[in-house]
């Protein structure tokens, strides 16, 4: 099976070689033959990209103990999920995937192209992007290499990995990552080709939107993985692997945007391809952060002979693109000018400024222990208190802007339209700041945010109302006003959908960090302590044992305000590993959660005499920030699910 | 792009508050990172500094008592620092580990931790790991 595997790579690197050669030709010459042909081998990449990914997943699964890959990331106490999930644990399995996802994304462009003659380029441009990492996989980190000798016992995927959301956290992230490719790939194909009319972004936008919401998928998913199974009690860290999934998102964030702008007054060309220039970048130096752990981090993948490469990948990268760009520069003047600093347009351009000045501002932290080892010879670094500092004000602009930005008119807004429109929502800010000032609430990081959540939650309110309000004149009644509304423009209502999931993230975050209570204690059997309104005692200590571990809990009955809310068990494992692994301990943390609160304890320490040392945590309103996710999610479904522009188009013309 | 005059004006608001953030924000939080025989080179001036130190636990050094703060020894090259921190130690925290440490060294040479990361062995993704079992 691993030589069928190795195979297929070899194969499908030199196949993507062919396709991107027949699509150079055919971009040259016009010949449809040609074409059709690179088309053909980039579907055929995908099957034989398939076929070595199910050769790994193959040796996976049945521990094929003389291939490096599979001895270094399973054993045989695995559970079979775990074992498949292997696939993105290590580094050439996780290239491998990169390379099989930008494949199937390669094929649905082939196969979705309204135009062949623009796809030829863009085929082109995926084809070198599917080369780089097909060769990394074929000749630098191959999945398939096997080792001198064959050992019995594999090492084991880490405990920590071992938990649903990790095993799906970095899918999701890729299929985030690789997607970018795809409206980069646009961008640069109308650029070589020189036909920079509208199409080319319509269609990136699709998938840039597609890419965007698995990002966001990917990052929720990390920050819930961390806070159940990484045990601090937090959820984001600013780590540069966490800083590298978001940078891209960021970009892509303001791309969504800006490429409103675009479609509408045919403005702000050159800037939203600088966007999909830079998240694509961005999205590439996620993956050698990760992958490469250059950066010193607390998720410490190794060090590897694929820096270089990349490095060198990054570099051609941004000078091609932006030499083309500059080139192409010319033909890409705005068709009109910004009329007025208060409308729609520059609203989104206001936001886009932010967006990137803050993938810039997470840039320069994130990279900062090299650049100043680079030029001082000292390595400096700047941790959470600089990403807060920077992060939270831009992050309040910017939300204030989601409240703006739909109130204010394209071209030029009216001061009466303006004092209108924003009166409701206006007043409702100012309905939330006086409630929690009067119920005691003096932290003011805290109040401006909440107030600016409720003027931006209103707004959306306010346009959903007065869309219904419109049909209902009509005589429809309002729940079907409601969906035809969202059905006849969902890129509008979803996106509201997705601000007010935001509203509901911020809402969380800004709750969960600034008003979270904290006690480290030690109890012995029958001692209480209290935190907020909680009541915990210490009622039994427990150890127990099965096949994979030792574990030992500590049991606390839980009571709120004098009533019983139930028993929490932090507990303490110690893996049984017979292979030579690292890591065998594993900290369970116990949570009680609640959309008023999460209530976190961790088993710090056992003693030898039956006591135990306790850390809670208090942490007001961190569902809100899932449940908040899940908004997002869904509406970004709504505006990406298919055919409610056709309708649209149709009506209006 | 004809900008108005109060469009630019905006725009350079923002840019600049925008490196204004940035150079004050690392101003305000920037640390050292050293390794533990580079700090000890660096005293006194380090006494009470806030810095970030990473070297490898000494094997046998762990003190964690219930109760009481974590203590250990990590080193480096050839100098060796006492660290003690009071926060929640990671999972993989264990003797021959790779720890970083961000904190200030008191005067009596001990250091004064409230953050504590642990990296795993480098060996991580190599195949010694798996020999090392078979010749056990």
């Amino acid at each position: 099976m691993s030589d069928l595997g190795s195979t297929a790579v070899l194969l499908s690197f030199f196949v993507t070689l062919y396709a991107l050669a027949a699509s150079a030709v055919a971009a040259k010459t016009g010949s449809a033959a040609f074409s059709r042909s690179a088309e053909n081998a980039i579907l055929s990449v995908s099957f034989l990209l398939l076929v070595a990914v199910g050769c790994l997943v193959h040796g996976l699964v049945t521990l094929d103990f003389s291939l490096r890959y599979v001895a270094l990331n399973t054993s045989t106490d695995l559970p079979v999920v775990y074992r498949v999930t292997a696939l993105w644990a290590g580094q050439s399995g996780s290239l491998l995937l990169w390379s099989f996802v930008l494949s199937l994304y390669m094929s649905f462009s082939v196969i979705r192209s309204p135009d062949r003659a623009a796809g030829t380029y863009v085929n082109a441009v995926l084809c070198f992007v599917a080369l780089f990492f097909l060769f990394l996989v074929a000749y630098i980190e191959d999945p398939f290499e096997k080792l001198g000798l064959a050992v019995d016992e594999g090492r084991g995927l880490n405990p920590i990995l071992q938990n649903a959301y990790m095993a799906i956290h970095p899918l999701t992230l890729y299929v985030g990552y690789v997607g970018v490719t795809v409206p980069f790939a646009f961008g640069m194909g109308a650029l070589i080709s020189g036909n920079l009319g509208s199409g080319w972004i319509r269609n990136s936008r699709k998938y840039a939107l597609f890419s965007w919401t698995f990002l966001s998928v990917g990052l929720l998913l990390g920050a819930r993985w961390a806070y159940l199974e990484l045990g601090w009690g937090g959820y984001w860290a600013w780590d540069p692997v966490e800083n590298a999934a978001f940078m891209p998102w960021l970009t892509a964030t303001a791309f969504l945007h800006s490429v409103m702008i675009q479609e509408r007054r045919r403005m702000l060309m050159r800037w939203n391809l600088v966007l999909l220039i830079v998240t694509f970048f961005l999205s590439i130096f996620g993956t050698f952060i990760t992958r490469t752990g250059i950066v010193s981090s607390v998720h410490s993948f190794a060090r590897s002979d694929i820096g270089q490469p990349f490095v060198g990948f990054m570099v051609f990268v941004l000078v091609f693109s932006f030499a083309l760009l500059a080139l192409r520069s010319g033909e890409l003047r705005s068709e009109r000018g910004f009329e007025s600093a208060l409308s729609r347009e520059s609203a989104f351009l206001f936001n886009n400024l932010l967006f990137l000045g803050a993938a810039f501002a997470v840039f320069l932290g994130t990279i900062f222990p090299i650049l100043s080892e680079a030029v001082t010879g000292k390595k400096i670094l700047v941790g959470p208190p600089y990403f807060n500092a920077v992060g939270v004000p831009m992050g309040l602009v910017l939300i204030l802007l989601m409240g703006v930005g739909p109130l204010v008119s394209w071209g030029k807004s009216s001061s009466a339209n303006l004092a209108r429109n924003f009166l409701f929502p206006a007043a409702s800010g100012a309905v939330v700041l006086a409630a929690l000032v009067a119920s005691g609430m003096r932290d003011l990081i805290a109040l401006v945010t909440f107030s600016i959540c409720g003027f931006v939650a209103s707004t959306v309110f306010v346009e959903y109302f007065r869309g219904i309000r419109v049909r209902t004149r009509r005589g429809e009644n309002p729940v079907s006003a409601l969906l035809n509304l969202i059905s006849r423009n969902r890129r509008r209502y979803g996106g509201y959908v997705v601000h007010l999931g935001v509203v509901l993230l911020v809402v969380g975050i800004t709750a969960s960090s600034v008003f979270v209570t904290q006690r480290e204690v030690v109890l012995e059997k029958g001692d209480s302590f209290f935190l907020g309104g909680y009541e915990l005692v210490f009622t039994e200590l427990r150890r127990f044992s099965n096949d994979a571990k030792d574990g030992v809990s500590a049991e606390l009955s839980v009571a709120r305000n004098g009533r019983s809310v139930g028993v929490m068990r932090p507990e303490k494992n110690v893996y049984k590993y017979e292979g030579n692994r690292e890591i065998n301990q594993e900290t369970e943390v116990a949570l009680r959660s609640t959309f008023r609160d999460d209530l976190y304890i961790i088993l710090s320490q056992v003693g030898e005499s039956g006591e135990v040392s306790v850390r809670a945590l208090l942490n007001p309103m961190v569902n809100w920030i899932w449940a908040g996710g899940v908004v997002v999610v869904f509406g970004a479904f709504v505006t990406m699910w298919p055919g409610g522009e056709k309708r649209r188009r149709r009506r209006v013309g | 792009m004809r900008a108005k005059p109060g469009f630019t004006v905006a725009l350079a608001v923002i840019a600049s508050l925008v490196f204004w953030l940035v150079y004050s924000g690392v101003r305000d939080s920037m640390v050292y990172y050293v390794t533990v025989d580079e700090l000890f080179e660096q005293v006194p001036e380090v006494y009470g500094e806030k810095v970030r130190v990473s070297g490898t636990v000494v094997g046998g050094s762990i003190r964690n008592d219930i109760g009481e703060s974590l203590r250990f020894t990590m080193a480096a090259g050839r100098g060796s620092l006492d660290v003690e921190y009071g926060g929640v130690v990671p999972d993989i925290f264990t003797d021959g580990v790779e720890a970083v440490v961000e904190g200030k060294l008191s005067e009596d040479d001990v250091f004064m931790a409230d953050l504590l990361l642990a990296k795993c062995p480098t060996k991580y993704e190599s195949e010694d790991s798996l020999y090392e079992r078979k010749k056990s």
